[in-house]
């Protein structure tokens, strides 16, 4: 993935960019409200587009070691989906990041920092499953895609290259698989996810593979009482998100201050209109069970709007 | 001014007569569940010609068209449009928009 220059403790950082770019990618049939935290499920027609801009910040300062690593990594990512058919949707996923990462080393507090493009990501979804009935609906889709180097991954400071927790860009071509679901009433709405990403080695660095697992429940809670027309809907909603990622490699060593498990639960609120969709959520981290001196995240938190056209 | 404005009443006169003449067609789609699913199908209906007045009903799960007269949606064509629009088409009935059944 990136490079690590002399900074090898700092390659448990990794962990960070990948679950935001997992979770930007997962966070994606063809008519409903859609998932904040993933993308694979979001709606697409045929011969139609579909465009979300999504802003996420990521906080994660709670560092066990001297070294005392805080890290804000804020990314705008810009989703575009195209419906190819009333099965098949396409997705292209790019983020533009900006990694700030603040550290003590010799006693000196310093600060590292890369922006620009991250990688791009696309991926296919194509529909197996679909079941229409009066005022509901329920969809399974597997999809498929693959993230490929497009961000720098060898920018430096005057300290020399950045960690790949700094880096925007990975450098490697990730391959990634899952299946999404999609069941939908006229008062609620159910997601879920399984999926995983197959991180490669670029720069002598290999990022663990990362399994997930989502999950996300959209309830509305206004109106209350349904009339004739097209309403807006406020929805209520609550995710979850179970991340495992495995050991990261460095120069063909395990790292053992890398990866494990996170659980996040995010509550969030979405504004569903004909044309856009406002939503926000945060990201709460209720298990992480990491590796050695691994980061912990603090929160992640998103604000996005959504357009069809 | 007062030809512009009597151009106008004239194509809004002609416009209503039109379709006072046409048709109201009444579908039940399945799969409707949130005011997304609305825009899509509205944008395919009306890109039609002759396609007038659409109304969504997502509680009812009913689509309502009125088309000019001369024009005529066929379940076929119908078909084809809901399932491009992600949803699944039942069925319609129609009747004339000067008050007349043609179907029921």
């Amino acid at each position: 993935m990136n490079r690590y220059g002399g900074y090898h403790v700092l390659c448990d950082f990794f962990t960070i960019p990948v679950l935001i770019a997992g979770s930007v990618v997962m966070g994606a049939g063809s008519a409903w409200s859609a998932p904040i935290t993933f993308n694979t499920a979001l709606p697409v027609a045929k011969n139609e587009f579909l465009v979300r801009e999504q802003f996420i910040i990521n906080r994660s300062s709670d560092d066990p070691t001297n070294l005392n690593r805080d890290r804000t990594a804020k990314a705008a990512v810009s989703v575009l989906g195209y419906g190819v058919n009333g099965k098949l949707a396409l997705f292209g996923v790019l983020p533009y990041r900006d990694n700030e990462l603040k550290l003590t080393v010799a006693g000196q507090r310093i600060k590292r920092s890369a922006s620009g493009f991250g990688d791009l990501t696309v991926f296919g979804r194509y529909t197996v499953v679909q079941r229409d009935q009066p005022g509901r609906n329920f969809r399974i889709a597997p999809f498929v895609g693959i993230k490929a180097p497009t961000g720098d991954d060898d920018k430096r400071d005057a300290m020399g290259v950045l960690p790949p927790s700094v880096q925007v860009g990975s450098g490697s071509w990730d391959p990634l698989v899952g299946v999404v679901s999609t069941y939908q009433t006229l008062d609620y709405q159910i997601d879920g996810q399984i999926s995983y990403q197959i991180n490669n080695k670029a720069n002598d660095f290999e990022a663990g593979d990362v399994a997930r697992l989502d999950g996300s429940l959209q309830y509305r809670l206004w109106p209350r009482t349904l009339g004739g027309g097209v309403p807006a809907f406020f929805y209520g909603v609550i995710e979850a998100n179970l991340i495992h990622q495995q050991k990261n490699q460095v120069n063909g060593q395990s790292n053992s201050d890398s990866g494990g498990t996170r659980l996040f639960l995010t509550p969030g609120i979405q504004y569903v209109t004909r044309r856009w969709i406002a939503e926000t959520a945060i990201q709460v981290p209720v298990v992480q069970n990491l590796n050695g001196d691994a980061l912990e995240n603090d929160y992640i938190a998103r604000v996005s709007v959504r357009f069809n056209f | 001014m007062k030809k512009v404005l009597a151009v106008m009443m004239l194509s809004m006169l002609w416009s209503a007569a039109t379709f006072a003449a046409g048709t109201e067609y009444r579908m039940r789609v399945d799969g409707l569940a949130c005011p997304y699913c609305a825009y899509g199908i509205e944008k395919k209906l009306k890109a039609i010609e002759g396609v007038g007045k659409i109304d969504v009903d997502l509680n009812a799960g009913l689509v309502v068209v009125d088309v000019a007269e001369g024009v005529a949606l066929t379940e076929p064509q119908m078909k084809t449009l809901f399932q491009d629009a992600g949803f699944t088409y039942r069925s319609m009935t129609e009747k004339s928009l000067d008050g007349g059944a043609k179907n029921e």
